[in-house]
């Protein structure tokens, strides 16, 4: 389990933390524990996402300037997990999701979910919050979540001797404080 | 394992709503693209697009919404305490560019991908599970392998799955400036001269339940889900692999869950088919692999070439248009094809649907970033 509030910039990835927050966590994690990437899968979950792409991607519309494909490209977490996936040898399944409560734990039933197949030994999870800009103020205030204070990140390997989760739930910062198998 | 049926859906293209307008635009090979209106178009290579024809589109919440109703009420369908609800959507960007603009009135919750999926789940009366899947172009088949996944598990009964894109002017606008919007106006799947894909409106939800659930209720199955597998490329952050390794391998696992690991029982497989440079040998490839020597005797269609790219509403439309094939016993054509790429040598069903007894089908997606999807349809 590692986390981050901060990363080292990922060649071809610009103008996010996002992207390099998911690849220092995701990083350390598969560094620390090498194994085979043909069995193991990627969940990222994000509520908001990469706010800081996306809304510089519709800034620069408005603003008449040429759109960058690049910025599609990055604003969606496909991008950082096929660079991982690349890196590794991931060849597992890929998913990216977004849930309004409970992130933590949708990430770990995901996880979960994912174990049941016997052509899988691990899951990387990784969780990821921006703290966001106007944009997101604004959903979150309509929304009554509550702003994340920092950028953070968190990466968590789940395999098949992992304790299952506690009742009650996990925010990304709940799932930081997990205790490792 | 349970086995998982689809006793349900509500869908929505360019063509309009429900099974007959695909029928009509789909199955009759009819494409559906012309200037948009929806935004200026002047900055942009291409005005082209498959859109309903409104200056002002529903929004993804609507449009999610009405595609719901119709679904459980084919279903017959209440909902229950564990009903998952899980939706293909990036968020909708028309409000993302209207929050921007500084226009009055913006539901910007509805930029949040996740708000969406509580919206359908309060609408149809769900309080299980909730989940947006953001993957682009396979987010709505990850939610139906996901909600497969809890269903076989025994999990739970029943889960809503959903998928939505409108076309709109901020990924409109990115890939026009990628050049990957096709010159012409028209989408050519697997020909030699195609020149790229167009952006398309789509919006689907299925309702999927255990088998015993289903029959407890008297509801009768439309189609069983047989098999489903991901796999990723681990290759490009943007293209794909160009033997289709992983999306031959997401078949091969849905195939092998379907208890069909060589696909000798698959009578039609519904292709990605995006019309670009390099997905369409790509894809080609994987199918060589995963059919082996039989690859050349398996009808496959891309029904982009009439719908266009829906991007996360691709997956489940195209598995509503599999499952059509499978009740209809008719096979959906590949439009608009001219003359194969040299790469490409399999039966696309060119132009002209075909009436065939289908009884099962594969469905397979991909996305940039080297994501793989496929669905194993069988019917009854």
């Amino acid at each position: 389990m590692t986390t981050a509030t901060s990363g080292p910039p990922v060649s071809g990835f610009i103008e996010s933390e996002f992207n390099p927050l998911v690849h220092e966590v995701a990083h350390r994690c598969l560094l620390e524990h090498p194994g085979d990437g043909a069995r193991t899968a990627l969940v990222l979950g994000s509520t908001i996402g990469d706010s800081t792409t996306t809304d510089l991607a519709s800034t620069l519309l408005i603003g008449g300037q040429v759109s960058n494909p690049l910025l599609f490209m990055q604003a969606t977490s496909n991008a950082i997990l096929g660079f991982l996936s690349k890196e590794f040898g991931i060849t597992g399944p890929l998913v990216s999701l977004s849930a309004m409560t409970d992130l933590g734990s949708a990430l770990l039933d995901t996880a979960d979910l994912l174990l049941d197949d016997e052509e899988l030994d691990r899951v990387l999870v990784v969780g990821v919050e921006l703290t966001g800009n106007d944009r997101t103020a604004a959903a979150c205030l309509e929304l009554g979540l509550e702003r994340p204070g920092e950028d953070f990140a968190v990466a968590l390997l789940v395999d098949r001797d992992t304790p299952p989760r506690q009742p009650g739930g996990h925010d990304l910062r709940r799932l930081a404080e997990r205790p490792t198998p | 394992m349970a086995e998982v049926v689809v006793t349900g859906f509500g869908v929505r293209t360019a063509f309009g709503r429900g099974a007959d307008a695909i029928r009509r635009g789909v199955f009759g090979g009819v494409p559906s693209f012309a200037p948009t209106t929806r935004f200026d178009t002047g900055p942009y290579r291409t005005p082209n697009a498959a859109t309903t024809g409104s200056d002002k589109p529903d929004s993804q919440r609507d449009v999610l919404g009405d595609c719901a109703d119709e679904a459980v009420e084919m279903a017959g369908f209440t909902a229950r305490d564990d009903t998952a609800v899980l939706v293909g959507t990036s968020g909708d960007f028309a409000t993302l560019t209207r929050f921007w603009r500084g226009e009055a009135g913006v539901d910007v919750a509805d930029t949040v991908p996740a708000h969406l999926v509580d919206l359908l789940a309060a609408r149809i009366g769900a309080a299980g599970q909730r989940l947006a899947f953001t993957n682009a172009c396979v987010a709505s088949a990850s939610a139906i392998i996901h909600a497969c996944g809890l269903i076989a598990s025994g999990r739970l009964e029943s889960a809503v799955c959903g998928g939505a894109y409108l076309v709109e002017e901020e990924v409109f606008a990115k890939f026009d400036s990628g050049r990957a919007l096709s010159r012409d106006g028209v989408v050519r799947p697997f020909s030699v001269d195609r020149s790229g894909m167009l952006l398309g409106d789509g919006a689907a939800v299925v309702v999927l339940e255990s088998a015993s659930a289903a029959r407890r209720r008297g509801a009768r199955p439309l189609a069983t889900v047989a098999g489903w597998g991901a796999a990723s490329d681990a290759f490009h952050v943007s293209r794909p692999h160009p033997q289709g390794a992983g999306l031959a391998a997401a078949a091969q696992r849905a195939l092998r869950r379907a208890g069909d690991p060589d696909g000798l029982l698959v009578d039609y497989v519904n292709a990605h088919g995006t019309a670009t440079k390099f997905n369409d040998p790509a894809e080609t490839q994987g199918l060589h692999e995963v059919f082996g020597t039989r690859a050349d005797q398996v009808p496959v269609s891309s029904t982009k070439s009439t719908t266009g790219h829906l991007l996360e509403a691709a997956g489940i439309v195209e598995f509503v248009i599999t499952l059509l094939a499978l009740t209809d016993g008719v096979l959906p054509p590949t439009a608009n094809f001219t003359e194969a790429d040299p790469s490409c040598d399999l039966d696309y069903v060119p132009n002209t649907a075909r009436d065939a007894d289908v009884r099962r089908a594969l469905n397979v997606n991909a996305a940039f970033g080297g994501f793989n999807t496929a669905l194993v349809l069988e019917r009854p």
